[in-house]
């Protein structure tokens, strides 16, 4: 799923595979993003990694309020997403929004997190245009 | 200095705080430091209460067996402040720190459960410690004690407490409260 806000203002597909992979070593992440996405990234796997120190380096980028609203939102985040997996729900929509079984969701975006840039579902996407195509 | 520090009761920026609070008591949380903590950000703090509040009182499974599910998860995200609440409800539900001390150990063979109730317990248990253990299986093995609204009522439940619970087992020792002088 893709937020629909967050796409109006400005995210692609690239930037979110720089963003889960590679965020680190990537010089298209300002300093103060990095500490945000290695905030996630200890919350999920690492909380007590998240000192004093962290928080110290969290308060250089952002105020007491958008600190709170990052923690609430990370771990919201973290406990829905983990009792979501659990569900083996996939997606309804493609990412051009077809309306997909579950079968053939789980064919496109596969067992693990997909990129919407993985070749499965390019290829979804792909099918969609041609039916498109076709039917005009 | 303490790097997140709960808002003040007098704080007069902290708008409709009084509500918050009376919210968050309602999870036994009277000195309401996390929703105090929360209103920095007070949209936030508004709608985890009551996704909070609603996950642990309301539907229809026993408020006494969802607070052995909130300790439990608040101990294994490591936070000692939720681990430490009783709710009100749950007290009058007939909870007791026996109850508690069975949930934290070795509840699958107590005998102060029922086959349901262990079920639930070990559900809150695995969430978070082995995810992959919580597969179909497992929940046919819940449907034969719960209906599928209550499943997901004790999902949601684990989701809510835990994420809160997690997020403020990184605040652990770094909260203070302000002197109100």
């Amino acid at each position: 799923m893709r937020s629909a806000s967050a796409k109006r203002n400005g995210l692609t597909e690239e930037r979110i595979d720089e963003g889960i992979d590679q965020w680190r070593d990537s010089p298209n992440f300002t300093p103060a993003e990095k500490i945000a996405l290695e905030y996630s990234e200890l919350m999920q796997y690492a909380p007590d990694k998240i000192d004093e120190a962290f928080y110290e380096r969290l308060a250089e980028h952002y105020s007491t309020a958008e600190i709170v609203e990052l923690g609430a939102f990370i771990g919201f985040n973290v406990g829905y997403h983990t009792f979501f997996r659990t569900l083996d729900f996939y997606p309804m929509f493609t990412p051009d929004g077809r309306l997909v079984s579950q079968e053939e969701s789980r064919r496109i975006y596969g067992d693990v997190p997909a990129s919407h840039r993985s070749a499965a579902v390019l290829q979804a996407m792909a099918g969609t245009e041609h039916d498109a195509e076709k039917a005009s | 200095m303490a790097v997140v520090e709960p808002v003040a009761e007098n704080d007069p920026a902290a708008e409709g705080l009084g509500r918050l609070m009376a919210t968050y008591a309602s999870l036994g949380d009277d000195d309401a430091i996390f929703p105090r903590i929360l209103a920095h950000a007070p949209g936030y703090a508004v709608a985890i209460g009551d996704a909070m509040t609603r996950a642990h009182l309301d539907g229809g499974v026993d408020v006494r067996l969802k607070e052995l599910m909130r300790i439990q998860l608040a101990t294994t995200a490591g936070d000692t402040y939720f681990s430490t609440l009783r709710a009100p409800a749950a007290i009058d539900a007939g909870l007791t720190e026996d109850d508690v001390a069975a949930a934290l150990g070795d509840f699958a063979a107590s005998e102060r459960f029922t086959e349901a109730e262990k079920w639930a317990l070990r559900y809150a248990w695995l969430m978070y410690r082995e995810p992959d253990k919580v597969d179909a299986a497992f929940y046919e093995e819940g449907k034969r004690h719960f209906s599928e609204a209550q499943i997901m009522e004790l999902g949601g439940l684990i989701a809510v407490h835990y994420g809160m619970a997690v997020f403020m087992s990184t605040l652990r020792g770094r909260v203070a409260v302000p002197s109100s002088d």
